[in-house]
């Protein structure tokens, strides 16, 4: 998974984005909301060896934006913001636990959630969906996090 | 190996990304900079999707029917046939053109029970984003129209066997129909001597209106039945949109209540577009 290259980012990520628009119809109505294509490009970058440029993640989120038919400039900001985070924080992660790591990418997921509903869905701006959505990401996260240690052969290179 | 913190310019250069992002992002707010653009990405996606399965899908399709056995072949004919002799007894409307075996006998017969004298055309669902009917304020749903004809259908009001579902709002070679519940859509309704401006609430199957009782003083029901009022020009008149669900007292003179649709844009792949009002 490590510096992934760009043709292979683009099509999991318009992968990610069929697969999430078939999920989160069904995981809507029990008010969890899982961004996965958010979490796959800030997995990436977390994982890469080398900072991420600003721009790269800009365009990244541009072409998200056009895939997912969200508002122009929604995604490209909300990666940027994340590619910053990570890329100021990268050394800090090390001393993290996985504990920690999970908690850090729930919080982003829970940000990126709260953030782009201020923008498609202020109307019916939903707490419960907040709070769901941290709870599910932060065991789902540990739940993917553990299973490297039951099944080392899953362990992302 | 480790990874330097980001250098002062490099921190100018997110900055400036991120300023870009929020100007293009009021742009598409509130100007709807970008719609071209999406709905031109959205109608490439839509046709190389329909080309993709014509070149892969239905050519493995035939290789398969070919190989069958001809007396499996003969078997399925005659299954066919009998289900084609039942589709004929249920009115099912055999077109010549792509419209074939689409069913608008429904469709009819809610414009014949409504008294709508406008003609109206058969369309066909071809994209509806069911993430965001069920999450976000967005509610929109992209058709094809069944009519060769060059003629702009945007304002055409569009309805399925059960009622209005909303008005058409982009027409090149697909069209967009902003539904009843896109909090961006507003319609006048009407009950007995009431009226109203109905506003999509941007939940599935639910409009809300907010009145005064100043001027509004008679009592509101659970229940109460709203009909479309014709007054904006769009939609026909007396057309029945749905039964109040609840009443929500925001002060002493202002009422918020929500309406129930009786159409579920759902219900049906194939829809009808009125031609404009």
């Amino acid at each position: 998974m490590k510096n992934i290259g760009i043709i292979k980012l683009l099509v999991v990520i318009f992968m990610t984005n069929i697969i999430e628009s078939y999920i989160a119809p069904m995981l809507i109505k029990a008010y969890i909301n899982i961004p996965i294509t958010f979490l796959i490009f800030s997995f990436v970058i977390y994982k890469s060896t080398f900072n991420t440029n600003a721009l790269y993640a800009f365009l990244f989120g541009l072409y998200v934006d056009l895939i997912s038919d969200s508002p122009i400039g929604l995604n490209a900001a909300l990666f940027s913001m994340m590619a910053y985070v990570v890329n100021s924080y990268a050394n800090t992660f090390k001393l993290f636990s996985f504990i920690q790591i999970c908690l850090f990418f729930s919080g982003s997921s829970v940000f990126y959630i709260g953030f782009s509903h201020l923008f498609i869905n202020l109307e019916n701006f939903s707490y419960l969906i907040l709070f769901t959505s941290f709870i599910f990401n932060t065991f789902l996260f540990l739940l993917m996090a553990m299973l490297r240690f039951y099944f080392p052969s899953l362990n992302l290179k | 190996m480790s990874r330097v913190a980001p250098t002062p310019r490099s921190k100018v250069l997110y900055f400036f990304c991120i300023a870009l992002s929020s100007f293009l992002l009021y742009l598409d707010i509130n100007y709807k900079s970008f719609e071209s653009t999406k709905n031109l990405y959205k109608s490439f996606t839509i046709s190389s999707s329909y080309l993709l399965k014509r070149l892969t899908i239905d050519p493995l399709n035939y290789i398969f029917e070919i190989s069958k056995e001809k007396s499996k072949l003969i078997e399925e004919n005659k299954k066919l046939k009998k289900e084609l002799d039942n589709s004929f007894i249920a009115n099912f409307i055999i077109s010549r053109d792509s419209k074939f075996f689409a069913d608008d006998s429904a469709i009819k017969r809610f414009i014949n029970l409504n008294n709508i004298n406008k003609p109206f055309h058969l369309a066909k669902m071809n994209s509806f984003d069911l993430e965001k009917y069920l999450c976000c304020s967005e509610h929109r749903m992209f058709i094809k129209i069944f009519y060769d004809e060059d003629i702009d259908f945007v304002g055409s009001p569009v309805i399925n066997s059960q009622g209005i579902i909303g008005q058409i709002i982009y027409d090149k070679s697909i069209a967009e129909v902003l539904l009843l519940t896109d909090i961006s859509h507003v319609m006048p309704i009407i009950s007995k001597n009431h009226f109203c401006n109905a506003k999509g609430s941007g939940k599935p199957g639910v409009i809300t209106c907010t009145y005064s009782k100043l001027i509004w003083p008679d009592p509101l029901e659970i229940g109460q039945e709203f009909f479309s009022s014709g007054m904006g020009g769009i939609y026909p008149n007396n057309i029945l949109i749905g039964n109040v669900s609840a009443i929500n007292i925001i002060d002493d003179n202002n009422i918020n209540f929500d309406v129930n649709l009786v159409a579920d844009p759902l219900q049906s792949i194939y829809v009808g577009v009125v031609e404009g009002l």
